[in-house]
């Protein structure tokens, strides 16, 4: 009996399914970290995402066609990323996002092999930004090595103009993610004249005392800081025991409301950070997804997650994927095939998600829409943008770009 | 680097070493009384942080009250562990009781994850966080008051060791047969052992969430309380303070030589060198039992 009561939930269980994996609609593959070392992030991104998608699906999907989100969680390991992917490419899913770095470089080679759809924002490796190499990769949005020499185009603008004589510490929290933008800091400081400081600090990123010790005596004028959620929150504490001004500190995108909120929004007064999106719930997406869904109790999610910055940067991952599936469909029309998607993508011209993000524009050579991000200082209250979208020291980060994609390309053919 | 510097990273690598010290001394209380090595010390301190947020942020308690409720709460934990989980291995291969506290280290640091999430909580203890020069050298408050916290702790804990409670542990220390065969409660002593272990790491998560936040990471303070424990000695409370200041000053000092050379790694590097160093030197460490011996 017992036996029979299993075998009738097993196929109550499938015959739910199957409506789900519905042959017309299009599926989104998120195996992200949802238990280990990107958690901070992965909860707004995957809520934004599922929020985004009921939204177009209550106005018809794409062309017509429902949103389906498939979300797995991969823990930060790469085998178990490669795991979700198998199992879901042989499901039929096209387009996969692995949000993290160890993991998407891990996939990036099956992608590459199978020929699917990499959706990479803001995390793996940035030489993917190369359409002409990486075909099957969209690194949408800025690499670390762009948004690192935004932030030296933006240091520039406010030495008046020129970098000779002034001193930028690089402050990193010491693997991969932080030790991304070395090479093109050096680049850039060999040519622009300026005088670059690296100042590590161990993971998991809480201790830094003595990094500060260091940075109080180099005593830059600048502190470009590669670190993560609460490593920027200790970060304030010790500049302030240091007495080193928080008006110095330029952080990468990963500092949201709930780190502004741990340090003290007064603390924070004059704090800078990079960004590709613009924060806050008064954006227009934002406000519509509100009315829409959180007032009418249909959210997916706690709707204070809505304030915070990786919710808008959720949607601005899933913004672009979903208009350039979009684009797909009506381009080349049903069924969808990973060409047909990689065409639909590299059709965005000047995107930006009603005001969401940076207008991106991408290209078959550059799948990563043109990398621009602009400069927000925290007032106490608000972020108050500081540049426009700016996307500085282009031929050099291509250079870069170009010299590391030519050694991917050169280790796959000798393989 | 110049003589200022170097003495300020031992300034304050001797008062972080202290509060290292207050994990070590968690793990030298269950090993004085039971000979085991405990691995969840590290995911105990984690968890009594969460324990006093929960009292304080969701029960609306004021921080101190809630870090005495926390107290309490995990002088209870300490005692349920021993009975439900460390009693019932009594008797059986160390290697064992040694895999017991590493699930429970795991089963620990994943429940917390589960119910608290991964995002860092702040714990303000009202300490300023403005510069304080000692002379030329910049001391970090919070730290300072972290070690005196410890020595406070180490104060206690001489004084307990010489009240008839502590005569019993120091009994059961020595020779846990014979104290049974006077009649003292073996049982009972080590599962004190544990509770004030648990009050020792609800100490140390206050402190050291003062400093970094409360999450997941607060339980990676086990490598440091046990190079601290196994360089003082296992069984040596006083070992345990000496021992995180000579950490703390060579982590110190190595830290702001070596990391613009090789990388933020260097107190990593430091901590695994003496670790290994000890066992093959020293295995009972600086001041503990010459029984403690490679065979």
């Amino acid at each position: 009996m017992k036996l029979l009561s299993i075998l009738a939930g097993l196929a109550l269980a499938l015959f739910n399914v199957m409506p789900a994996a519905a042959a017309d609609s299009v599926r989104f593959a998120l195996c992200y970290d949802l238990s280990k070392a990107y958690t901070f992030v992965s909860p707004q991104i995957a809520q934004a995402a599922r929020d985004y998608a009921d939204l177009l699906n209550a106005k018809g999907g794409l062309e017509g066609h429902p949103i389906e989100l498939i979300v797995q969680d991969h823990g930060n390991e790469p085998q178990r990323g490669i795991e979700c992917y198998e199992r879901l490419k042989r499901e039929g899913v096209m387009v996969f996002d692995m949000l993290s770095t160890p993991v998407s470089r891990a996939v990036l080679p099956r992608i590459m092999k199978d020929g699917n759809i990499l959706i990479q924002s803001l995390v793996g490796r940035g030489d993917a930004v190369d359409g002409n190499v990486f075909k099957w990769v969209f690194p949408i949005g800025p690499t670390y090595w762009g948004q690192a020499a935004n932030d030296i185009e933006y240091i520039k603008q406010k030495s008046g103009g020129t970098l000779k004589g002034v001193k930028v510490a690089f402050f990193y929290i010491d693997y991969p993610f932080g030790q991304e933008p070395i090479g093109i800091l050096k680049t850039l400081a060999q040519k622009e004249g300026f005088e670059l400081q690296l100042v590590p600090y161990p993971l998991p990123g809480n201790d830094q005392a003595s990094a500060w010790t260091q940075i109080r005596r180099l005593n830059p004028d600048w502190i470009v800081s590669w670190s993560l959620s609460n490593m920027h929150v200790i970060a304030s504490r010790e500049m302030k025991r240091n007495g080193i001004s928080i008006e110095k500190y330029i952080a990468v995108n990963w500092l949201n409301e709930v780190d502004i909120k741990n340090i003290g929004p007064d603390v924070a007064k004059g704090l800078k950070r990079g960004t590709n999106v613009a924060g806050g719930s008064n954006q227009p997406l934002v406000q519509e997804i509100l009315k829409e869904l959180y007032d009418k109790n249909k959210g997916n999610g706690d709707r204070k997650f809505t304030e915070d910055v990786y919710y808008n940067t959720g949607l601005a991952i899933y913004s672009i994927a979903f208009e350039g599936v979009r684009l797909a469909i009506k381009k080349d029309g049903w069924p969808l095939t990973p060409g047909k998607i990689k065409n639909g993508l590299e059709s965005l011209k000047n995107y930006d998600a009603n005001g969401l993000i940076a207008p991106i524009t991408v290209t078959t050579q550059d799948h990563g829409g043109g990398g621009k991000t602009r400069i927000e200082m925290w007032d106490g209250g608000k972020w108050v943008p500081q540049t426009d979208w700016i996307a500085g020291f282009q031929d050099d980060v291509w250079s870069v770009v170009k010299e590391q994609s030519a050694d991917y390309a050169k280790s796959e053919t000798q393989k | 680097m110049d003589a200022i510097s170097l003495m300020e990273s031992a300034a304050n690598g001797a008062l972080i070493g202290l509060m290292y010290s207050l994990v070590a001394m968690g793990i030298v209380l269950i090993y004085k009384s039971s000979s085991v090595p405990n691995l969840a010390q590290g995911s105990m301190t984690m968890l009594a942080a969460y324990v006093v947020l929960a009292f304080a942020n969701s029960a609306g308690a004021p921080i101190w009250a809630a870090i005495s409720l926390a107290i309490i709460t995990m002088f209870i934990i300490g005692l349920a562990i021993e009975r439900v989980a460390l009693r019932r291995l009594a008797g059986r291969p160390i290697i064992m009781i040694l895999m017991m506290t590493l699930g429970l280290e795991i089963f620990l640091r994943a429940g917390s994850m589960t119910i608290w999430g991964g995002t860092t909580r702040p714990m303000n203890l009202g300490i300023s966080d403005a510069p304080l020069f000692l002379g030329p050298l910049l001391i970090n408050r919070a730290y300072a008051f972290g070690a005196v916290v410890t020595i406070a702790m180490f104060g206690f804990f001489v004084m307990f060791f010489r009240s008839r409670m502590g005569v019993v542990l120091r009994a059961i220390s020595d020779d846990y047969t014979a104290a049974w065969s006077v009649g003292i409660s073996v049982e009972r002593g080590v599962a004190l052992s544990w509770a004030m272990s648990a009050v020792v790491a609800t100490i140390a998560g206050v402190l050291w969430s003062s400093v970094q936040g409360v999450d997941q990471s607060l339980a990676q303070l086990l490598l440091k309380g046990v190079t601290v424990a196994v360089l003082g000695g296992l069984d040596s409370i006083g070992g345990a303070l000496l021992a995180g200041v000579l950490l703390g000053v060579v982590e110190g000092i190595a830290s702001s030589v070596l990391d613009p050379l090789l990388g933020g790694a260097s107190r990593d590097l430091v901590d695994a060198a003496m670790l290994i160093l000890t066992i093959l030197i020293r295995p009972h460490g600086l001041f503990g039992r010459h029984d403690i011996e490679r065979v």
